[in-house]
């Protein structure tokens, strides 16, 4: 208690005398902590309870069973056959949009004949003008919606489905609270009909009695299913999807930590600036007895105790940047994964006790070497004189000495390869480069501000020089200041860099991997794991209308590979597409690969499949397709930034062999050289009359290719601003306690004729000085990061080829900002100065 | 068993555009077998039905039913449709299962609809086949195999009939009420040495006895005044059989429409009109705690024109099947067994009781009224009858 | 004329939100060459005396008159010239800036005022108190006395007409002190400054062509 009591009022209480940059530093800590719990918290809810629209009124099912393309019906009626006691739920699962709401809900297609009963107490109507009784429903157009829609019973809506569209009414609604996503349902019969996919349902959900294994279950029903149709557990699609994902929420969790170093860099400074401070306090207390020990917790409490208050702000402040974060990483995650919808945000005691454990556990280390060195103090101490600042020695060179190795460490670092297909040394590199450089800042700024200080006193005035003198003076504090701020900038511009690298690599692609002139697609929402489909007849009709020169016809499957999801695609390879062959990692000429892919069997993969798979030209693989199963022989592999999720690209006529179904997911069309693109384009419309398609311009989609890049990354530029804002933060409270510690200074200048301008002046220097500092040594810290993340992390991370690309308006407009920012961290700690009554603080003596 | 099927045929009697085109069963039906013991489209409502008593080889006995319904409610594609689904749903197919284990007090009773789908349910003449899911009758020859498979017990049996199929009623009908058309062509195999195995719980055990088939195939046989009915099927130790039904109307009296058949054991059947037979409740009941019903279940059958005077009761009071959704009522169906005589011969035997409508003592079927007057669309209001199915 | 110059002048401050009068109603007058010492027990509003004389604050009541300017008349920027041209000041705790040299610290006023460099005057204001051999060095480098006849130098930088000294042998031992206070009294005669001294020390009256005693923030007595 006793010790207790003596923390209190040494270390706790006089924070209060300085409030606001007590409150920066919780909040530099609470906005760290925040940002990993919200990225935690939405990865969650994005992606970590991801559950697959599909698995809407899914129930407990134990099995389920799947084939590329959809299972073959006739699996349906002998399964149920089986002598086995097992429930078989056949379903067809596609999407349908309100276009009215332009909503994209699940459509759904259950046997509502056979689950009439199971059914019956979740797809109730509201009586009195629903009914219980789907089967008076049946062939009637009818649909069951979700509650949440707002649509009741007798509702008239219209349903756009793949290319078309037609009217349903609503026979009931049910309650789509929890694990029931607002879907559409029909009978299985309707849905076949509104999609035109007869003799297949895409999944049949299957309850088995526990009396056997799910295993056992799984090899007994294999043995009556035909090839190409696996029987799995019921979800392991959903996991599949998770397990694709966690790659994605691995790299956006680390990079929610890069502002919680930052925050790192923040707590050491401040508790750096509490011990120098307390220097005569602490002799006083040591020689009154306090232990070397005591001392150090006393500190390392301290610092604990900003590590919880900054998690108790966040807390609250994750969970709501949760909400946004969940949105930002939906879209990504719907562009370049899967159809996802995002669960329930839900702070669990497990991420609160995470908010904590990182708030106090990054405070706590941070402090430990500034505690550390309170406790050195010796009593003596006390006793010696005055209020001389006690500047610690900066051992510049050992530092220095100690970068370079770490620096080299780094290097080694990014060459390895990756753990357990996690980029594991390239974010060591990150960190080691981080750590080099935060040792390589006291010789830096000690080197730039002992040039600058002469140039600029004469460009600047005496203010400067004061300024570049106090930096270079106290030269700890000013390092780790320079070394957080450029820590947040590094982020910035690697990750800057990073996209900008990509997306200007994306952009280079699709001038190769685009080139027909217009696109068509079924209207309605897009998603890396929709395929909606076009009628065959309308790409015939195209075909033949007047200026089209080709037209190809591509269709695409969600497919399952080696645990993960995969996309295979089909184009027609009679098509004379201007490839160029640069598209293809082995730099063949792309007619010869092309000649290997039409005789059947043959495929090109992309690189993220490659990579993801370890396939490479020459390997094989093995799919199940529709009934059959076929090995498919690896002629080449292809850029390809188009989605994370792996493609598998055949001739058309050889996928068609295995999956019969004719009708393309799109359409693209090149236009004749002597033809009018405006005359085809609206030949098309013309043609298309009736159907619901969209059709885009080249250009158009490049475009819109482009904005969903840019949304996708969005969520990274959140990350960074608020690494820059913790990192602005800190420097406001840095120099506030730079001011605090200097007022006897300050108030001397008064005296020897400074005007009040000039105090601020300097310490607006101060801070533009420092924002110099940061932005050097942040670039280069950037660069060397953005190398990592480009060629190591990426590439290991989710098998991109990246072409380096500086997009520098973006970085030096980024730059500037952050400059600004810095400046105008000193503002308010500048008017504090300014504030001061130097007669008082003199008189203090 | 026949009335909460009704009701839901009456649910269903809305999906179907024109009853006009489903034949009635009239009288001068000729009758084919195999042909007949199998389906029957151009008639709207078609079932079959086996019941049992049976006996382990440790002396346990059991009762089980199986039954197969088949119920037209579209008989023709619709012509707009481009590509027709094999999932369109021409018929529905609904099948009950229970098990009474009458030894231990137990009944497990379930349930099951389909349509035909791809292979789901169905009546295949060519295979032989009667199925619902992986309930199942397979013809062999003259033999039948009976297949089920719940969750709690498994039933294989192999069902050899003693005799040639009885054709019930007069002139090929069993008529149910006063109308042309009210009636239906209803086939028995009134007795099936069966021999085989009931699994309950993992535990197999063999068994033999007795099981009785009923086939019963029409399109609109119910009267307006019908409110419930009791039914029975007797297999009696000297050979014979007996099937006898009698319809309750609405103001309690005993429809003239109630009948009976008795088969000699040469396979011989006599046709009994309600004048010749009494069947009269006991006084011993059975309340369900589920529905309320109070269902006599002990009975008095009396045939003076053949001597015979038995007395119905069961080992198993409750076999009630109850339902959980409104459009499948609950009945009692269960095995009986029976002590009499014949004029001066004491006589037993065992057999199968059905009783219906005791758990709405109005008997109002007033099911039908709801689906009336629900004005849902597409579906042409028109008068249905309200009623009980019969055999 | 009086280069200095306070007439009934009080002055009130708000401590702990109470008001305490630290000067009641002085009056004095001192002419350039004057080398006053102040003298009164701690708190009796010796250093707002200074601080007032030295442009630094404002008097509540009363004037203060520094070459004939008011202060009063003055805003926060004109009581800052006024302060570079005439006033020069020194602490008791010498009060250099670490982070500069010697010659940088003695320039610090010069270059504050906005003037090019000072690094001449600078040299020459060191060279005065026989310090020009040090100038590179920084403050930590210094014994008590060479810092503050640096301070000294610094505050002789703009050759003020009056100089104010809080003090100013407070942290040095007797011998050193001695030798600052000869210092100054050469500075007061050969730059003809009006020096005030606020001082416990007896050599420092000895020494002093006046002696104001101070008490209770009135004057109790001039000893001319």
């Amino acid at each position: 208690m006793g010790h207790f009591i003596l923390f209190y009022r040494l270390l706790i209480r006089p924070l209060f005398k300085e409030p606001v940059r007590a409150f920066l530093t919780v909040l530099s800590v609470a906005l760290g902590v925040a940002v990993v719990l919200a990225i935690d918290l939405a990865g969650t809810a994005a992606t970590g309870s991801f559950r697959s629209s599909m698995d809407t009124l899914a129930g407990d099912h134990d099995l389920e069973i799947v084939a590329t393309g959809g299972v073959p019906e006739a699996v349906v009626g002998s399964v149920v056959s089986l002598p086995y006691a097992i429930h078989a739920s056949p379903r067809i699962e596609d999407f349908a949009v309100l276009p009215e709401k332009k909503q994209t809900l699940p459509l759904i297609g259950l046997d509502l004949v056979a689950e009439a009963s199971s059914y019956a107490n979740r797809l109730q109507g509201a009586p009195p003008a629903g009914s219980e009784n789907y089967l008076e429903h049946l062939g009637k157009s009818s649909i069951w919606i979700g509650e949440s829609t707002g649509y009741k019973p007798g509702d008239r809506l219209e349903l756009l489905i793949n290319d078309h569209s037609k009217k349903y009414i609503v026979r009931g609604i049910y309650p789509d609270a929890h694990g029931n996503e607002g879907a559409i349902v029909m009978d299985i019969a309707e849905a076949q009909e509104a999609l035109t996919r007869y003799g297949r349902v895409d999944r049949i959900l299957l309850k088995v009695l526990p009396s056997s294994t799910l295993e056992e279950w799984q090899q007994r029903l294999r043995s009556a299913l035909p090839l190409g149709v696996d029987v799995r557990p019921q979800g392991a699609g959903t996991n599949e999807n998770r397990r694709m994902l966690a790659s994605f929420r691995w790299n956006l969790r680390l990079l929610s930590y890069i502002s919680l170093i930052v925050g790192a860099f923040l707590i050491y400074n401040t508790i750096s600036v509490s011990v120098v401070r307390r220097r005569p306090e602490i002799g006083i207390v040591r020689a009154l007895g306090a232990s070397r020990k005591s001392v150090l917790a006393a500190f390392v409490g301290e610092a604990a105790t900003f590590g919880f208050a900054g998690a108790l702000i966040a807390v609250p402040l994750g969970r709501l940047m949760a909400t946004g974060a969940v949105k930002l990483m939906g879209a990504t995650v719907d562009a370049l994964y899967v159809s996802s919808r995002p669960g329930v945000i839900e702070l669990s005691v497990s991420s609160v006790l995470l908010a904590f454990a990182v708030g106090i556990g990054v405070a706590v280390v941070s402090a430990y070497s500034p505690a550390r060195e309170a406790s050195l103090v010796s009593p003596v101490e006390a006793m010696a004189r005055g209020r001389r600042e006690f500047d610690v020695r900066v051992q510049k060179r050992r530092d220095l000495m100690l970068a370079v190795a770490l620096g080299t460490a780094a290097a080694a670092s990014s060459r390895a390869p990756a753990l357990g297909g996690k980029p594991v040394f390239g974010y060591l590199a990150v960190i080691l480069l981080i750590a080099a450089s935060a040792l390589a800042m006291p010789a830096f700024v000690a080197l730039v501000t002992s040039c600058a200080s002469k140039l600029l006193g004469s460009l600047l005035g005496v203010e400067a020089l004061l300024a570049s003198r106090s930096l270079d003076a106290s030269l700890r504090r000013t390092s780790v200041l320079v070394g957080a701020l450029s820590t947040a900038i590094a982020m910035m511009t690697s990750v800057g860099i990073m996209v900008g690298s990509f997306r200007q690599t994306v952009t280079l692609w699709m001038n190769d991997e685009l080139p027909a002139d217009l696109y068509l697609r079924p209207a309605g929402s897009r998603s890396a794991d929709r395929h909606p489909t076009i009628s065959l007849e309308l790409a015939d009709k195209i075909a033949g209308l007047p200026g089209v020169a080709w037209v190809d016809r591509v269709r695409v499957y969600e497919i399952s590979y080696g645990g993960m999801p995969a996309t295979l695609a089909s184009v027609d390879l009679k098509v004379m597409r201007p490839y160029k062959q640069s598209d293809l990692l082995s730099g063949r000429p792309i007619e010869q690969v092309l000649a290997n892919l039409r005789d059947s069997n043959s495929v090109i993969v992309s690189e993220p499949f490659a990579y993801k798979h370890n396939v490479k030209i020459g390997n094989s693989v093995l799919l199940l397709l529709g009934e059959k199963q076929g090995s498919f022989r690896i002629v080449d592999v292809y850029y390809d930034y188009s989605s994370e999720r792996g493609n598998i690209l055949m001739d058309r006529n050889t996928l068609l062999q295995y999956l019969p179904d004719p009708a393309p997911s799109n359409i693209a069309v090149y236009v004749a050289a002597d033809a009018q693109l405006e005359t085809v384009r609206a030949e098309i419309g013309q043609a298309t009359a009736g159907y619901r398609v969209l059709m885009t311009s080249n250009r158009d989609l490049r475009k819109e290719a482009i904005k969903v890049f840019d949304r996708t990354f969005a969520i990274t530029y959140a990350l960074e601003a608020v690494a820059v804002l913790v990192a602005v933060m800190g420097v406001v409270g840095a120099l506030l306690a730079l001011v605090i510690d200097r007022r006897r200074e300050f108030s001397v200048l008064r005296f020897l004729g400074a005007a009040k301008g000039q105090v601020r002046k300097l310490i607006l220097v101060e801070a533009g000085l420092l924002g110099i500092l940061a932005n050097c040594a942040g670039v280069a810290l950037g660069l060397a990061m953005s190398l990592v993340l480009i060629f190591v992390i990426n590439k290991q991370s989710f098998g991109w080829t990246i072409r380096f690309h500086w997009p520098v308006a973006i970085l030096l407009g980024a730059i500037s900002l952050v400059y600004v920012a810095t400046v105008g961290a000193g503002i308010y700690p500048a008017n504090v100065a300014v504030g001061l009554n130097p007669l008082e603080v003199v008189h203090e003596e | 068993m026949l009335s909460s099927v009704a009701r839901l045929l009456i649910a269903l009697l809305f999906l179907q555009p024109l009853a006009a085109q489903y034949r009635a069963a009239l009288p001068g039906y000729r009758y084919v077998f195999p042909r007949d013991h199998f389906s029957h489209p151009e008639f709207q409502t078609e079932w079959w039905y086996y019941t049992g008593n049976l006996k382990a080889t440790d002396g346990h006995r059991f009762g089980f039913e199986l039954t197969f319904f088949r119920h037209g409610v579209a008989r023709d594609v619709p012509k707009n449709a481009a590509k027709s689904s094999a999932w369109d749903v021409h018929d529905v197919y609904f099948a009950h299962l229970a098990l009474s284990d009458l030894d231990s007090g137990k009944f497990y009773p379930t349930a099951r609809t389909n349509r035909t789908g791809p292979g789901i349910a169905g009546i295949s003449e060519s295979s032989g086949r009667i199925w619902n899911g992986n309930w199942q009758i397979k013809w062999k020859n003259n033999d039948q195999e009976l297949q089920a498979i719940a969750e709690q017990f498994q039933l294989y049996f192999l069902m050899r009939s003693e005799k040639e199929p009885i054709i019930h009623g007069e002139n090929g009908v069993s008529q149910k009420a006063d109308a042309p058309g009210r009636a239906s062509h209803y086939i028995s195999l009134t007795r099936l040495t069966t021999t085989g195995s009931i699994e309950l719980f993992g535990q197999k055990r063999a068994v033999s006895g007795l099981a009785w088939m009923d086939h019963e195939f029409f399109t609109n046989q119910l009267g307006a005044e019908q409110t419930g009915w009791d039914w029975l099927s007797l297999q009696l130790e000297n050979k014979t059989e007996l099937m006898l039904f009698r319809i309750r109307r609405k103001n309690g009296s005993i429809d003239r429409f109630s009948a009976g058949t008795f088969v000699d054991p040469q396979g011989k059947p006599t046709h009994l009109k309600a004048t010749q037979f009494t069947l009269e409740p006991l006084g011993e009941t059975w309340k369900s705690k589920a529905t309320n019903a109070v269902y006599p279940i002990r009975w008095k059958i009396a045939i003076p024109g053949l001597g015979i005077e038995l007395e119905a009761k069961t080992l198993l009071a409750s076999q009630e099947l109850t339902s959980n959704t409104r459009f499948v009522p609950n009945y009692w169906e269960g095995a009986i067994l029976l002590t009499g005589k014949e004029r001066s011969h004491s006589l037993h035997g065992a057999g199968y009781l059905e009783m219906t409508g005791y758990d709405r003592p109005d008997g109002a079927l007033a099911i039908s009224r709801h689906y009336l007057n629900s004005g849902t669309e597409g579906v042409s209001e028109r008068q249905v009858t309200p009623g009980i199915a019969s055999r | 004329m009086a280069i200095l110059s306070l007439q009934n002048v009080s002055k009130d401050y708000l401590t702990d939100g109470q008001c305490v009068r630290a000067l009641r109603e002085v009056t004095l007058e001192v002419s350039c060459g004057d080398f006053l010492a102040l003298v009164g027990r701690s708190g009796c509003g010796k250093s707002t005396l200074l601080n007032l004389a030295g442009a630094m604050d404002f008097p509540t009541s009363g004037e203060v008159l520094v070459n004939g300017v008011a202060t009063s008349s003055l805003n926060d920027a004109g009581l800052t010239r006024l302060r570079r041209e005439k006033v020069g000041f020194i602490f008791q705790s010498f009060q250099l800036l670490h982070t500069l040299t010697v010659c940088e610290n003695v320039e610090l006023p010069w270059l504050l005022a906005g003037k090019p460099a000072g690094r001449a005057a600078a040299r020459d204001r060191l060279a005065w108190v026989e310090l020009e051999e040090l100038e590179d060095r920084y403050p930590h480098q210094l014994s008590g006395g060479q810092m503050q006849r640096v301070a000294i130098a610094r505050a002789l930088i703009h050759a003020p007409s009056i100089l104010l000294a809080d003090e100013p042998t407070g942290n040095l031992d007797t011998e050193t002190g001695n030798n600052i206070l000869l210092l100054l009294q050469r500075v007061t005669r050969e730059h003809n400054t009006a020096t005030i001294l606020a001082t416990h020390s007896l050599e420092a009256a000895a020494l002093a062509t006046g002696v104001v005693r101070m008490r209770d923030g009135k004057i109790e007595e001039i000893v001319r």
